[in-house]
This record gives structure tokens, C-alpha cells and sequence, in this order.
């Protein structure tokens, strides 16, 4: 207990330090933080195109363009908006290629293609598949979308319902579309999947309906599965073999994904994958997460339960597991390990590592060698108390025992909730000035567990957790953060979880939204706000810029309240429901006030 | 002669609806389970052309028995309709019970027809896989959470509350 305090109280050291920090740069240091730092895998198309999810490979969500400055931010307006049509968490991003933006709506999963070059941006054509009803209910955290991803003339993204679609970019017709998911098992799909080679890259969403997680690649040209590996399970359905290296000695044996559970408890534990995918083309290996493992009550299942909550390296051609890293072993409060893995090459120790920097449910920012998974660093990055730290001989959390979760028992006061130090809003990282700038939350929870019941296509959680504000009232928090130090060189506290992701440029402006619906750019090395615009609905999505056809940047952001966030916490954020009316939600008890649902993609420029 | 054909099709379900009236009257309540046709759902369909077959009127067993309510909550739980509906029926992924309005109608046999044979946007057919009895806990517990009219919500002279910008 004393030794969690102490957690805390270093996390509100380094604040205090943050402000001096602040003081000095705007006093007129705009000097990099961390030199020498580079992104591992930019992009190789032009820089006014945004051609992945995560704008690169390496999911930096970095853009080399500098028409829009710090200097001259403050003169952003509206240049075009278009309604999507629906409503509902608009997370994900557009793409932009070729003078056409693609954006795909939340279920039912709609995809625009606008044509950049024509004044109105008239739509080049809409494709409008059939798209499950039933999929609605069985997806745990709303009906989102994280976007498409591109090549060959080919948009490929994902049905809630569980299929993957190929369409082409020249006249919006269907390619193929393949059926990955069982949705009568409650598998559904909410990802933005990648394509690497001739292989698109997707993987399942339903860690609260007690599926079995899996990362599957689909041929670009047929839609054929090449290959499918699963989180737990026997090492064939893992693609567990002789390639398999994992840094730390526990994590190697035989089939570690049986033993780690009780008998067959894997085959509903979950460990879905549904995050961000990365891609280092040097190594040839995909950096995935995984989900929780289910059921929340973990009584029901003693174990390390591998590999749930961990960071996996396969080989992109074959699927095969290279590496694993499980950030918490036998997960007790529901922290998945799916947020993104950034790609970069950081100074450590007076050399040049290759790594993967992890910002974890679980609070701590992890710094992984990317080629061997070992942990090199973990800072903690939001205020937190159910662990003293990481101990990087093993790689496991030294957990508070206090705050083990068990059945029958309620356990008060575990920060970071379930919702986690940062879900699934992705961060981002500028190569001038060493900073990653990420999106956090700041709820702690109360949590019971209670025996769950297996029930194919209904919830598999076993535990009630309610939310609230963590130390000092505020909700979530939008920093910037030095991995290798582990401090905060600058944090803007927001009243609501920042469900919105980042967008970094070269032109030293860092753009985000936040969940009562402002959308802002502040300055990348002093955090100074210098824009804001409030947008009809609130923030969940992931701002992008691009160059027009008429040389000029563009920056574009949806938005839509919704996903986990706003729409199972909010409470009275609908209108378009009669006969479903709800009363103010108890973590976020005034969003209402500020914000409802919607569904408009935005575009600014100066 | 044209307009005659079109009018008797309809002439001819006209006499037949004057038929199943009077039949219906003539029919001693309650109505036997093998002549039952459908449940009402006034508030969701609206009425077309006049209804000859008189709808399913069931009634709950267990309609506000505090303890059967009281199982019924923790049917509830224990079969994950929680999850879906929220604590207390506040709603989540699935709709609210807490606002005393029903998508597919809110008397106790639609409530039991809705979880009996599931509904589409999700709602899983509970009918076989739990007992009638239960279901009927259920429809009593669900139907007792109401919290109140939420048709107003009046933000004036609340206290803003916002920690942050």
C-alpha cells in the first residue's frame, strides 16, 4: 500500500515538473527533447497523402507537412463538412490517396469516396454492403469502425458482422468479401486492418462475449485466408514452433497457451485483436495486441492465460509467433494489451535501440526491444495504484495485493479503471522532438466479481465496475511524454476521458478532440492551445492531414460520439430513441449537457 | 366491369374480417393457446386494416410478487442480461428499462415475447434455454425498474461539472 502511494505521488511530481518544463519553452526553448529519435517505418508514399490507419507502418501518426504552423494555427476554418449518415462512435480515420478521401461510416459500415478535386467534394461513389442486424447486440462497446486500409486500387476494411470486403477504388464495386468471423459465437469485427505484401490483415473483436481471439490474413487479390493464428490455445493454433524466441525464460514451454488456463477454459477466453496493427518491413514481423482474457472474474480461471493482455510478433508471410510479451499475466481488471505499438528507433543508454513503445491499459508506457521483446523500460503514465512498477528481469508488474480483484468481494478504488490509462485513441510521435503525444484517461473503479455464466453470443464478464474521476476531479488528460525518462513535458487536463487519438506534424502542431466535442491545436513542444472549433458531436475518432488537389494542407476529423465511452458510460447522449430515454450516467454525469450522438466528418484548413 | 375485379378481393376480406368479429365475440375468454395469432404491439406497429384475429393476452404469474421480482433481478445477472442492459436495467449496449418505455411494446406478455424469441439488433431467443417461469420472473423484474418520467432533462442551475481545460 505504501509503496502504491508512492506511485502516485511520483506521478504528481513530475506535474510540478511539467510546469517548469512549460515555463522554460515558452520563455523560447523549442528545442527537441529526445535527439536522434526516428520513425522505423515512414512512409513511402507522398507525404499529402494518408495512405494507412495509423498514416505509416510504424502507426506514427506523423505527417511531414508544415503549411500549418504553430505561428499561423490560430487561422484554421471550416472548409467542408459531410454528414456520414449515421450515427454512432465514428472511430477510425479517413484515408486519403490519390486526391480521393475514403471514410467508412460505424455499422453498417458504409464507404465514401470523395473527389478531392472538384469544388463540393462530390462523392466518386458509395458502397453499401449487407451488413448482419443481429451484429448490433453482440458487439460489447458500440457499433465502430477503426477504418480501411489501401493498395492496389484496393479498399479493404471490415463488416461488424465478421466479414472483410475488397472494393475497387475506380468504380466502388465489391471484389470479394470474405466471411472471417462467427458472429452466432460473438465475434465481430471493429478493427482497421493492414495490408503487408499480397496480405490483408485482420483480427476479431468480442473479449466480453468469451470468443477466442484471433490475427488472420486474407489474400489482397481473392480474399483466400492464408493463414489464421490464434491468442491461446494449442502452439499449431498459436503458430507456436521452432522460430519461437521469447525474451523472458517463463514464457517459453509447450503449449502455454492450455497450460496457462484451467481445462479448456481457453476455448472462451478471449484475447481478441482488435487494435492496431504494426508492420516492420526490415524484420518482416506485425506487432499485434491482445485482448483481456474472459471471463473479468478471474477465479474462473488461474493462470497466466497466455497469451491474453500481451503484445505478439509474428511473421507477416507465415503468421508464425517470433516473440510474446505478456504486459499482465493473469489480467484481474480488464486491461487489454491492444493499444497501438509505435514503431521507432530511440537513443537508450547512449546507443540506438529498435524499439516498440506501448501505451498499456494497464497505466505504464512500455519500451520493447522490437526485434527480441524484451522490456527495456515502463514508466507509468497516468496516476495509478494497483502496481509498484515493473520488474524489467521478468517483465511482469509487481501487482498491490490490495488491489486483486476476487469474487464476492468489492475492491474500491483501483486506478487506472478498466477503461484503462488509455484505451483505444491512438498516440502519436514526432522524430523532432522525441515526444509521443497521447491521448489518456484518468477514471478509477470499484470492482466485484461475480461467477459468469458461458452463454454463446451474450456477455462472459462476471463483475460490476463502476467508474469515476481519479485523483484531483479531472477525467482524462492529453500529454506529452518522454518514454525514456518517463516524464510528462507537458499535460492538458480535460474534464472527459481523451477518446480521440493525436496527429503530430512538422509544422510543431499536435491536433486532438475530445469527448464534449472541441476539436484543438496545440503546440507540439509547449502544449500552448492554439485552435479550437467546437464540433457538433463529440471526439472519438483520429484527426489526419493531406494535401489538396489545391496544394493546400487539409486537416480532417469525424465527428461522433460513441464507442465504449460514449455510449455504455455516457447515459443521455441519444435522440434518435424514443423508446429508449436514459438518465445522466454516473462517470461522465454531465456529457449530456455538452454533446449528443452524430456522425460529420470535418475538414479544416487555413 | 374492370373495377368490379378490383373491388372484390378487397370486398371479400372485408366480409371475412366482419366474420372473425363475430366469431371472437363469440369466443369465451381466456382465449385456448391453440387459437392464439400474435401479440399486440400498439406502441411499434401501428393498425392497418382492422385486426379479425384477437390478439394473445397473457397475463404474468408472478405480477408484483416482490420475490418472484426479486429472482427475477437475479435472473438477471446470473444469465448476463446485465451486461447487455446495464446495472439496474440503466441500459448499455442494449435499451433502458429505467425510462418505462418499450420498443416492442411493455406489457408483460410483449416483455415476454421480446425475451422468449429475441428481438433483431441482438436480443438472443431465451425461449428453451431457460424456463417459461423464469422468463416471466424476468418480465417481472425488468417491468419494475422504471425510475420515473425522464422526458424533461432540465440542466438549469445544475452545477457545471468540469475539472480540466
Amino acid at each position: 500500500m505504501r509503496r502504491a502511494l508512492l506511485v502516485v505521488v511520483a506521478a504528481c511530481a513530475c506535474r510540478g515538473e511539467s510546469e517548469r518544463q512549460r515555463a522554460a519553452d515558452t520563455a523560447g526553448v523549442r528545442a527537441p527533447t529526445v535527439t536522434g529519435a526516428r520513425i522505423a517505418a515512414p512512409r513511402d508514399g507522398p507525404a499529402g497523402e494518408w495512405g494507412m490507419p495509423g498514416g505509416d507502418y510504424a502507426n506514427s501518426r506523423y505527417s511531414e507537412l508544415t503549411q500549418i504552423t504553430a505561428e499561423n494555427a490560430r487561422n484554421l476554418k471550416v472548409a467542408w463538412a459531410f454528414s456520414t449518415g449515421t450515427l454512432r462512435g465514428h472511430e477510425g480515420q479517413p484515408l486519403v490517396i490519390d486526391s480521393t478521401m475514403y471514410v467508412v461510416t460505424p455499422f453498417p459500415n458504409v464507404a465514401y469516396a470523395f473527389d478531392l478535386t472538384q469544388e463540393g467534394q462530390p462523392l466518386k461513389w458509395k458502397f453499401r454492403p449487407r451488413n448482419s442486424q443481429a451484429a448490433i447486440g453482440q458487439a460489447c462497446c458500440d457499433v465502430v469502425n477503426r477504418g480501411a486500409a489501401f493498395a492496389d486500387g484496393r479498399l479493404f476494411y471490415n463488416l461488424l458482422e465478421g466479414s472483410t470486403v475488397a472494393v475497387d477504388v475506380r468504380d466502388g464495386k465489391q471484389i470479394w468479401r470474405t466471411r472471417v468471423a462467427n458472429l452466432n459465437r460473438g465475434e465481430t469485427i471493429t478493427m482497421a486492418p493492414i495490408v503487408v505484401k499480397n496480405l490483408v490483415l485482420v483480427g476479431n473483436s468480442g473479449g466480453e462475449l468469451g470468443v477466442r481471439g484471433w490475427i488472420a490474413a486474407l489474400d489482397t487479390r481473392t480474399g483466400r485466408e492464408v493463414w489464421r493464428a490464434y491468442s491461446a490455445g494449442p502452439d499449431r493454433d498459436v503458430k507456436v514452433g521452432p522460430r519461437f524466441k521469447p525474451f523472458y525464460a517463463h514464457d517459453r514451454g509447450k503449449d502455454l497457451g492450455v497450460t496457462t488456463w484451467p481445462a479448456d477454459a481457453w476455448k472462451t477466453g478471449a484475447g481478441a485483436v482488435w487494435g492496431w496493427l504494426s508492420y516492420d518491413p526490415e524484420l518482416n514481423l506485425v506487432y499485434h495486441g491482445t485482448s483481456n482474457p474472459g471471463p473479468w472474474n478471474a477465479e474462473q480461471r488461474p493462470g497466466d492465460n497466455k497469451w491474453t493482455c500481451a503484445i505478439l510478433a509474428r511473421d507477416a508471410d507465415t503468421g508464425e509467433l517470433v516473440w510474446a510479451f505478456q504486459v499482465t499475466p493473469h489480467d484481474m481488471w480488464d486491461y487489454d494489451a491492444v493499444n497501438e505499438n509505435i514503431l521507432v528507433d530511440l537513443p537508450i543508454g547512449g546507443t540506438t535501440r529498435k524499439v516498440l513503445v506501448h501505451f498499456d491499459r494497464n497505466g505504464f508506457a512500455y519500451v520493447l526491444d522490437r526485434a527480441t521483446g524484451e522490456a527495456l523500460m515502463a514508466h507509468p503514465f497516468v496516476p495509478m495504484n494497483w502496481s509498484t512498477g515493473v520488474d524489467l528481469t521478468t517483465g511482469r508488474p509487481k501487482v498491490v495485493p490490495e488491489k486483486a480483484t476476487a469474487q464476492g468481494k468489492k475492491i474500491t478504488n483501483i486506478c487506472p479503471s478498466l477503461e484503462g490509462g488509455k484505451n483505444q485513441q491512438p498516440a502519436a510521435f514526432s522524430p523532432k522532438t522525441g515526444l509521443f503525444y497521447v491521448p489518456t484517461i484518468n477514471l478509477c473503479m470499484d470492482f466485484e466479481a461475480r461467477p459468469a455464466t458461458y452463454v454463446a453470443g451474450t456477455p462472459y464478464i462476471g463483475a460490476s465496475a463502476p467508474e469515476y474521476a481519479g485523483p484531483d476531479g479531472y477525467r482524462g488528460e492529453f500529454m506529452a511524454f518522454d518514454v525514456t525518462t518517463g516524464r510528462k513535458s507537458w499535460g492538458i487536463r480535460e474534464p472527459y476521458p481523451v477518446w480521440g487519438g493525436a496527429l503530430v506534424t512538422a509544422g510543431d502542431v499536435v491536433f486532438y478532440g475530445t469527448l464534449d466535442g472541441w476539436f484543438k491545436a496545440v503546440d507540439a513542444y509547449t502544449g500552448e492551445q492554439l485552435w479550437r472549433f467546437k464540433l457538433g458531436s463529440g471526439v472519438v475518432g483520429n484527426p489526419i492531414t493531406y494535401l489538396g488537389a489545391d496544394g493546400k494542407q487539409y486537416v480532417a476529423i469525424y465527428s461522433g460520439l460513441g464507442g465504449d465511452m460514449g455510449v455504455l458510460i455516457a447515459g443521455d447522449v441519444a435522440a434518435n430513441l424514443p423508446h429508449d430515454v436514459r438518465v445522466r450516467g454516473t462517470t461522465l454525469p454531465d456529457i449530456g449537457r455538452w454533446t449528443s450522438w452524430g456522425g460529420v466528418l470535418f475538414v479544416f484548413s487555413l | 366491369m374492370s373495377r368490379l375485379w378490383y373491388l372484390l378481393p378487397c370486398l371479400a376480406i372485408a366480409g371475412a374480417g366482419v366474420a372473425a368479429t363475430n366469431d371472437a365475440r363469440q369466443a369465451a375468454t381466456p382465449v385456448r393457446a391453440d387459437t392464439l395469432r400474435f401479440v399486440a404491439h400498439d406502441d411499434y406497429i401501428p393498425v392497418g386494416m382492422p385486426s379479425r384475429a384477437r390478439p394473445l393476452s397473457l397475463t404474468n404469474p408472478f405480477e408484483g410478487n416482490r420475490s418472484a421480482i426479486a429472482t427475477g433481478g437475479r435472473i438477471f445477472v446470473a444469465y448476463n442480461c446485465v451486461d447487455c442492459h446495464g446495472a439496474d436495467g440503466s441500459g448499455a449496449m442494449g435499451p433502458s428499462f429505467q425510462d418505462g418505455r418499450w420498443r416492442f411494446g411493455g406489457s408483460p406478455a410483449e416483455v415476454f415475447e421480446s425475451i422468449y424469441q429475441g428481438r433483431p439488433e441482438g436480443m438472443p431467443a431465451w425461449g428453451g434455454r431457460i424456463s417459461e417461469e423464469q422468463i416471466w420472473m424476468l418480465v417481472a423484474y425488468v417491468r419494475s425498474v422504471a425510475v420515473g418520467d425522464l422526458t424533461t432533462e432540465n440542466f438549469t442551475g445544475l452545477a457545471q461539472e468540469r475539472m480540466g481545460h
